[in-house]
């Protein structure tokens, strides 16, 4: 399937470009924002709601946030470091693995939209 | 002593190859296809609980359909998997893929409902017959080879739970599919049997290894029933068993980092598979009422949102020919409502308030938290944060939006759509009203998921975990997504043990070779000697030709006669 002109939006189905409306430099900081208020406001509540919980740490104010935060971050700075130990080229294990194989073109039904 | 009260549902699925094979290549045979789960489904929701059909074979006492409430929810969530997978793969006109689905499905089913561990291991190696050819409908070199080493390692386990059955017969003498513990080798070989379907770590490559080789729809059907019948089978047979907790865990930590780098999304999804049923694994393993509850509701909610998942890549695969992450991305402008069903699927499967995982997952969690098992429920915490890393950022975000690839695929087909809107439907449905899935387990459930402290945390943990996706991706750190695989045991069967074996052949070569030379020289001595003696100058051929023939005639004649003397 070929490249198509990016900005094109006429041929896109209604949700699509609406979709595409959000998805420009302001709608994206919007969400930013948005993200970060909600994750204040989730901060907040936390002070005023009656806590049940089996452990300790659960007590904590944010304790969720804080290590959903901490362990996400965590995630993603250790894949960095698995990643150079573990990656290897596409081709590696060679024909017999599915890896670099072109799927069947017959299984398919590419179609471009407004083709 | 023939005990029938019923036809066992899995047979529903066998007759049905019969009438299907009849039938013309066509919207007829699609339909066709959706009625058998659905009247399969109807016969399972009306039929009381007991032991409904038992059959002597030599001196066993075999029970083909067991009904209890454990059994009858995966039964039915089988039955629904199957609905689903059919709609999605309507397109189809390959009959090997639609008898495939057919046998699979029910012989899944079959084994849910086996009360004896013959009938189960029949059925257990029924699966992994039938669902082979799922992966070798994508009829390619690489789809052949990953077929045959998953049947062997699916095979494998059939194997090793026969052994393990006959032993458990020989020091029991009986064959019921019951609680057991490992307490002797026969319960060992079960359990590892058991295990290597449910892809305890180390044994669990099979699952990345196939399901991203099958076809777009063969996929989805993989993905419901193999796994999902090992986390019963284990839930019937070793429920409470202290060791899986600690398996459990480790399967929900070690997928996350290889899903988060992983390029082909359909394996990313194979590992999140992985890292869930680490889930139901720990729930199964703790043995409470509550965490059974939690491991067989998950169980179900699994297989739902996972489907979808595998649905919504599958359609992009269907459109564009690949579903890699590296070549994907900003597909949503023409594909929205894949796009939003795959939104709905990852925050089913990271657990989101409203949405399933969140009132399946939760029992589970509070089940290790009542136990007092503090370590296993940081782990189960911390996987939480992984699934959302993978599964529920990482799957829509670089499939359907992050950078513009200029990809402009069309839409998913109608049935498609229909398919993953009505699984979508039911993520949702089952995660804002809990109860009627609750009123299915096997035990009664005085769980509620929706205290306000609880949904306060899981939203904490999850958008402050989107916050850190967010400030990484901004900042760049976020690994990108690159044309690469990485390493994992698949290693070993795939480089190292290969490499030995070709050690070994050289060093058998080079013996064969010298061995060889000696012989040859040893023969070229005997057949100079013979020529010597026989050949045209040789002293038998030399002397009275005609009376050495005729000499030699003589010796085979007596030599006969003594021969037949001795005979009679």
């Amino acid at each position: 399937m070929q490249a198509q002109d990016k900005n094109k939006t006429d041929n896109l189905p209604k949700l699509g470009r609406f979709l595409n409306k959000i998805d420009s430099s302001n709608g994206v900081r919007f969400i930013f924002i948005f993200l970060i208020t909600v994750c204040g406001i989730l901060f907040v509540i936390d002070f005023f709601i009656q806590k049940h919980d089996h452990f300790t740490v659960e007590n904590l104010y944010g304790f969720y946030g804080f290590y959903g935060f901490v362990m996400f971050s965590g995630i993603i700075f250790s894949v960095k470091l698995l990643r150079t130990v573990i990656k290897r080229p596409e081709n590696y294990y060679g024909v017999k693995a599915i890896d670099q194989e072109i799927y069947p073109e017959d299984e398919l039904e590419k179609v471009d939209h407004g083709s | 002593m023939v005990h029938n009260l019923t036809t066992p549902t899995a047979f529903w699925f066998f007759y049905s190859v019969i009438l299907l094979l009849a039938l013309p290549s066509g919207k007829l045979r699609s339909s066709f296809l959706l009625m058998v789960p659905v009247l399969a489904g109807i016969q399972l929701w009306n039929l009381p609980l007991g032991n409904l059909v038992q059959f002597k074979l030599f001196n066993f006492d075999l029970e083909l359909m067991r009904v209890d409430k454990l059994s009858r929810i995966f039964g039915l969530i089988f039955c629904l998997a199957a609905f689903l997978g059919n709609l999605y793969a309507a397109h189809l006109r390959d009959t090997v893929q639609q008898v495939a689905a057919l046998l699979y499905a029910g012989a899944a089913i079959g084994a849910v409902f086996a009360g004896d561990l013959i009938t189960l291991f029949i059925y257990w190696e029924g699966t992994a017959l039938a669902s082979v050819f799922l992966i070798w409908a994508r009829r390619t070199v690489a789809a052949y080879h990953t077929g045959m080493t998953y049947l062997i390692i699916q095979i494998g386990s059939g194997v090793i739970l026969l052994v393990g059955v006959a032993l458990f017969f020989n020091e029991t003498g009986s064959i019921k599919f019951e609680l057991m513990s490992l307490t002797s080798l026969a319960t060992w070989l079960i359990f590892l049997s058991f295990g290597i379907k449910c892809a305890f770590p180390l044994l669990h490559n099979w699952v990345q290894d196939s399901y991203p080789a099958a076809t777009v729809t063969g996929t989805v059907i993989l993905s419901a029933f193999t796994t999902k019948l090992a986390v019963y089978a284990l839930a019937r047979g070793f429920a409470g068993t202290e060791i899986l907790i600690y398996i459990g865990a480790a399967m929900t930590l070690f997928p996350i980092f290889f899903a988060e780098i992983e390029n082909d999304l359909r394996r990313v999804l194979a590992y999140s598979t992985n890292n869930q049923l680490g889930f139901m694994v720990v729930g199964i393993g703790i043995g409470t009422e509550l965490s059974m509850n939690g491991a067989v509701s998950h169980a179900v909610a699994h297989i739902l949102f996972k489907s979808l998942l595998f649905m919504s890549v599958g359609a992009v695969l269907f459109r564009t020919g690949t579903c890699k992450a590296s070549e994907l991305g900003g597909v949503y402008r023409t594909m929205p409502r894949t796009a939003i069903f795959c939104l709905i699927g990852a925050a089913s499967i990271s657990a989101f308030p409203l949405f399933s995982g969140f009132v399946t997952k939760s029992l589970i969690l509070d089940a290790t938290a009542k136990g007092h098992y503090y370590l296993i429920w940081a782990i189960l915490l911390f996987a939480s944060a992984g699934v959302l890393s993978h599964s529920g950022i990482k799957i829509p975000y670089f499939t359907f939006f992050s950078h513009d690839s200029g990809l402009r695929p069309k839409e998913a087909p109608l049935h498609m759509q229909v398919a993953m809107g009505i699984t979508a439907f039911l993520c949702i449905f089952i995660g804002c009203f809990p109860a009627t899935l609750y009123s299915l387990l096997p035990y009664p459930v005085g769980y509620q998921a929706y205290t306000t402290s609880h949904v306060i945390n899981q939203l904490q943990l999850l958008f402050f975990a989107l916050l850190a996706f967010a400030l990484l991706m901004r900042s760049g750190i976020h690994p990108p997504e690159i044309k690469a695989i990485n390493l994992d045991t698949d290693w070993i069967y795939r480089r190292f043990l290969p490499s030995i074996i070709t050690k070994v052949e050289n060093l058998l070569d080079g013996f064969i070779f010298r061995t060889r030379e000696l012989l040859s020289l040893k023969l070229y001595l005997v057949l100079r000697i013979l020529h010597i003696l026989l050949g045209r100058e040789g002293a038998v051929a030399r002397i009275l030709p005609v009376g050495s023939m005729v000499l030699w005639m003589v010796i085979l004649l007596i030599i006969t006669l003594v021969v037949v003397f001795i005979g009679f």
